[in-house]
């Protein structure tokens, strides 16, 4: 083959594009990964912004990495170690914490402590999700059908759905239609009274999502995260050595191993489309590249109205790409810290500083941070998931220092008047006075921070419209609708051309299921 | 002695009695107020004071009016009126699904590309409509062992939603889940526009227009409204169960008004009849229910004689009224505009509207429904929260009233000094006079984990109940609510069916 020819192109070597372009090459192909930035990893990577400290500047755990995707690209091998994230506390108004673990007896009773009730219903919740998740899981490592197609493959697709469903029980089917209706807040008031454990349980229905958790759909992004699995274990929360960056570096080097060749600083402006197929790529640079199938693992309205001339596409699917919502909804707050802060609730150095620290009092609180956000401000007291990687990882920061990541929602994307330097810098002094009110000392101890807000994402990680799911998890975006009606099954109107991202079934998060299933899915139309 | 009593004469108990009482049963009606008509009442607060009570329009079904033949019982004739939506710089925004030259001129005053896209909106929504009529005609069983009879039906619903096209097809499952927002943006770059349909869209439901599920709501206020304005009943709503109840004696069923039932008698998990609140046993081997379904269950029935996880499903149900009424009898000079009047200038204004209702607040600056019958003003409030925090409905009554009268007067200035008499319904009163559970006019919100095989709890969308013969009939399941009579009419068939 000549030079700059290849079998397949990935464009993104972000954790999607490296796990594509690792299962093609491993099938044999010659593929290359064209990356933007000077570093692979996309929205997962570590980084050193201020010296000794370094940052996972924007994903920071990992959870939903499908466990067959470790296992084929023999991840471990290559670097990756993933830590646990133990627990989870959410810091009270009155000083005191809710605490939880991942051992069943210490969470019953720190939550019989607050409540006696939800102790008890806490048990069966936790059961009831579970099932749920791994109900619903098999659906998402299918290639939704299209429902409107007569085509034996998308038949045959629906038959297998229709199936699987008929091998549910009635309870299962009904909590799973539920969950993916209903919103997080009538979920968890029908189970729990606890303020702060409602609260913090519906944040993750809200994370990466412009809705407030009274918004009817949250409850199925709250189940969306309950389908985390470290080990065999439902629910499980990890922290990756070295970070995010630590999953991706491990990906990439599993790439090279198979065979893969990875280009950085190779920003992709174009698809080449030749006789109606897509032929190769441009880049910025005026070089070009020939492949005979090319995939993106950028966002939708990256791949489909910036990569490829409308023209190409048929109008009906360009208005659905351009309908497609990728409201970013979520910033961060990056700090390195001279010492550990000190929350009021968990004086000196506590276990629990080795997990996620919430602030999430109410579900109140959090419906109230998207009320401000629904109308183009950033939340006055927004919800915060923290975690101090350096309590995790000691090579995370300097010895005796430490680093805090604080995820915050929610900062719209298009905030009123639009982002600024001064807005941002506001943006920052919110969430640290926020944090403030828990662990008084934070400000003190700060050496160096980076704030990051929507328009960086979109900026730094390339992410149209800063969601960390390149699109919103809402129902009518899921499964057959994602990215686009009749076009879920990772390819796309241009013959030649894959979608294997974030913005494709089954979704965000550190998962690859995307880009995973989108490369079976090349192969399986390789002639 | 009867075959079949019936609980409640709202509509959907008059519907399904009549469809029973087509089919050779004996019917008895008992309602617990001294008139029949449930929600659909025409009432008078005083001389000269009459007023369509809850719903200042609406229609039954074609395929109920036909099958029970009710025109020739005297069925009022309805007529469509526009929606206008009243803008603070005095304009006003004309919508209709008849795309009529006012109409569109109307829309092109705010976008002349609003006004262009006006009737293909109209078309689709018809379609949605058309889609969810289908379904709400479609028996839902139990999932997940449907059987082939059962499955029929339901294959026939999808083959509807196919026929539709792949483009309305998606497009409806879609929508569905949306935001009428969002819904609205992909149509509508006006926000007066929008927001007149998002208005729309959660006319009896306490979402905003922000909220997710809001298109499913707006496609079901469109379905039984038939487009953005209400159907006005000539002479008043009541007018369609009087020609209701004329219609049952006619086929030779009964209906007793003033028959409070205070409970429904069980033997062995099996409905025996009912006893009212004077100590009266009624017996009769079946027992239909067209109160609310909390009411039904945990109230007629009590809890005792359920399962427990049945007990904690119903209580589950989102009932969570937010609508509020305020009448007024004027002097005849309120120089109203004929049509359903609107307060919802703009998207974000209905937004913060029901942002007050989340937390348990009387919004300030309301969304309203306005109607004038002759001298009589009937105001539509969202949203007035049932469960208030920090308030009583007893001294809140008299905020409602002033926020009401102050912004509907500001959008049309002769009202005030109009004003002779003020009779206002908080949540409360419709749940004590009206017997609607936390003032739910839908006796359930209509959320899409509340709606199909989820109404009105998931594995209960058969009509039946744990106990044996006793089944539900109103808004609260499948095919309702709203003024359709298709709950009624779904229910009877079920019974029919049970046999």
């Amino acid at each position: 083959m000549p030079a700059n020819h290849y079998d397949a192109i990935i464009i993104g070597a972000g954790h999607n594009g490296l796990i594509a372009g690792a299962y093609l090459a491993r099938a044999g192909k010659k593929v290359v990964i064209l990356e933007r930035r000077e570093m692979v990893g996309g929205a997962a990577v570590t980084e050193e912004i201020f010296p000794g400290y370094r940052f996972t500047e924007f994903s920071y755990v990992v959870s939903l990495l499908r466990p067959e995707i470790i296992r084929d690209l023999e991840l471990p091998r290559h670097g990756l170690k993933i830590l646990p994230l133990p627990s989870t506390v959410t810091p009270m108004d009155n000083g005191d914490y809710l605490a939880a673990w991942p051992d069943h007896e210490p969470t019953r009773r720190e939550i019989y402590r607050h409540s006696p009730r939800d102790a008890e219903a806490a048990d069966e919740y936790g059961r009831v999700m579970a099932r749920a998740a791994k109900a619903i899981k098999p659906v998402l490592s299918l290639v939704p059908p299209d429902p409107s197609s007569m085509s034996w493959r998308d038949m045959v697709g629906l038959m297998k759905i229709g199936q699987y469903a008929k091998s549910l029980s009635e309870k299962e089917l009904y909590r799973i239609a539920k969950l993916v209706t209903q919103s997080s807040a009538d979920l968890l008031n029908e189970w729990f009274e606890f303020d702060p454990l409602k609260g913090t349980k519906s944040a993750s229905g809200i994370i990466g999502t412009f809705l407030g958790p009274h918004s009817p759909g949250t409850a199925y992004v709250l189940l969306h995260h309950y389908m985390g699995e470290i080990d065999g274990a439902f629910r499980a929360w990890g922290f990756a050595k070295n970070g995010t960056g630590g999953v991706t570096a491990a990906i990439a080097a599993s790439a090279r191993a198979l065979g893969a060749e990875i280009r950085t600083g190779a920003s992709v402006k174009q698809v080449i489309v030749k006789g109606g197929r897509a032929a190769g790529v441009a880049l910025e640079n005026g070089d070009e590249f020939h492949a005979k199938v090319v995939m993106s693992a950028a966002d939708p309205k990256r791949s489909f109205l910036s990569f490829v001339e409308s023209k190409h596409f048929p109008d009906e699917f360009v208005e659905q790409i351009k309908n497609f919502r990728v409201r970013g909804s979520s910033g961060k707050l990056n700090l390195a810290l001279s010492e550990l802060p000190q929350f009021t609730c968990l004086p000196g150095e506590t276990p629990l500083h080795r997990g996620a620290i919430s602030i999430s009092p109410s579900i109140d609180y959090i419906e109230r941070a998207y009320d401000e956000a629904k109308y183009g401000q950033f939340s006055k007291n927004p919800y915060i998931d923290m975690i101090i990687p350096s309590m995790i990882d000691r090579d995370m920061a300097p010895p005796g220092h430490h680093v805090m990541s604080c995820f915050v929602q929610y900062a719209p994307y298009d905030i009123a008047g639009g982002w600024d330097d001064t807005k941002r810098d506001a943006f920052g002094e919110t969430v640290i006075s926020t944090i403030e009110r828990y662990a008084p000392n934070i400000r003190n101890i700060i050496v160096g921070k980076q704030v990051i807000t929507p328009k960086d994402i979109e900026r730094i990680a390339g992410i149209t419209g800063g969601n960390i799911f390149h699109g919103e998890l809402l129902l009518h975006q899921l499964f057959f609708l994602r990215p686009a009606a009749k076009w879920a099954d990772f390819r796309t109107p241009l013959p030649g051309y894959y979608f294997g991202a974030s913005g494709a079934h089954p979704g965000g998060g550190v998962m690859g299921a995307a880009g995973k299933m989108a490369a079976l899915e090349v192969l399986k139309d390789w002639r | 002695m009867a075959d079949i009593i019936v609980i409640g004469a709202g509509l959907n108990g008059l519907v399904a009695a009549n469809y029973l009482a087509k089919a050779g049963k004996h019917v008895l009606v008992l309602e617990r107020r001294a008139l029949a008509g449930g929600q659909a009442v025409t009432e008078s607060f005083g001389a000269g004071f009459q007023a369509d009570v809850l719903h200042a329009g609406g229609q039954l079904r074609p395929d109920i009016v036909a099958d029970l033949d009710l025109a020739r019982h005297g069925l009022p004739e309805s007529t469509s009126e526009p929606l206008i939506s009243l803008h603070p710089d005095g304009r006003q925004l004309r919508l209709t699904a008849d795309s009529d030259s006012e109409t569109l001129a109307s829309i092109g005053a705010f976008s002349k590309r609003d006004a262009e896209r006006w009737p293909d909106f109209v078309a689709f929504m018809n379609a949605a409509a058309g889609f969810l009529d289908a379904a709400y005609r479609t028996p839902m069983p139990r999932l997940p062992h449907v059987k082939l009879a059962e499955g029929l039906p339901l294959a026939r619903l999808a083959m509807k939603l196919r026929g539709l096209g792949a483009r309305d097809m998606f497009r409806v499952i879609r929508a569905l889940p949306m935001s009428a927002l969002e819904l609205t943006e992909e149509w509508f770059e006006s926000d007066g526009v929008r927001a007149a349909i998002g208005a729309v869209a959660v006319h009896g439901a306490t979402l905003g227009p922000m909220s997710a599920g809001a298109g499913f709501s707006l496609m079901h206020n469109w379905l039984n409204r038939g487009g953005p304005g209400h159907r006005r009943v000539e002479n008043g709503i009541g007018g369609l169960a009087n020609a209701l109840v004329a219609a049952l004696k006619a086929r030779g069923g009964q209906l007793r008004v003033s028959a409070p039932v205070e409970a429904v008698l069980t033997d062995d998990q099996c409905a025996r009849g009912v006893r009212l609140a004077s100590g009266e046993d009624i017996l009769a081997p079946i027992v239909i229910s067209g109160a609310d379904p909390r009411h039904t269950l945990l109230d007629l029935v009590g809890a005792p004689d359920l399962p427990p996880e049945f007990v904690w499903a119903t209580q589950s149900i989102k009932m969570r009224g937010s609508v509020a009424k305020v009448h007024l009898l004027t002097d005849g000079a309120h120089a109203l505009p004929s049509g359903t009047l609107v307060v919802a200038p703009t998207v974000r204004y209905v937004e913060r509207a029901y942002d007050a209702a989340k937390y348990g607040r009387t919004s300030l600056e309301p969304y309203l429904e306005i109607t004038a019958n002759g001298p009589v003003v009937s105001i539509h409030f969202q949203f007035a929260p049932y469960a208030l925090r920090g308030a009583e409905w007893s001294q809140e009554r008299a905020v409602l009233e002033r926020i009401a009268i102050d912004t509907a007067s500001n959008a049309l200035p002769q009202l005030k000094s109009s004003i002779r008499e003020i009779k206002s319904l908080t949540p409360l009163d419709l749940e004590k006079t009206y017997g609607l559970t936390e003032g739910d006019l839908n006796h359930g919100q209509l959320l899409l984990d509340q709606m199909l095989f989820m109404r009105p709890m998931p594995g209960w969308s058969t009509h039946k109940t744990p106990i044996d013969n006793l089944y539900l009939c109103g808004a609260g399941v499948h095919g309702g609510g709203g003024i359709s009579g298709a709950a009624g009419r779904n229910a009877a068939a079920a019974v029919l069916r049970g046999k």
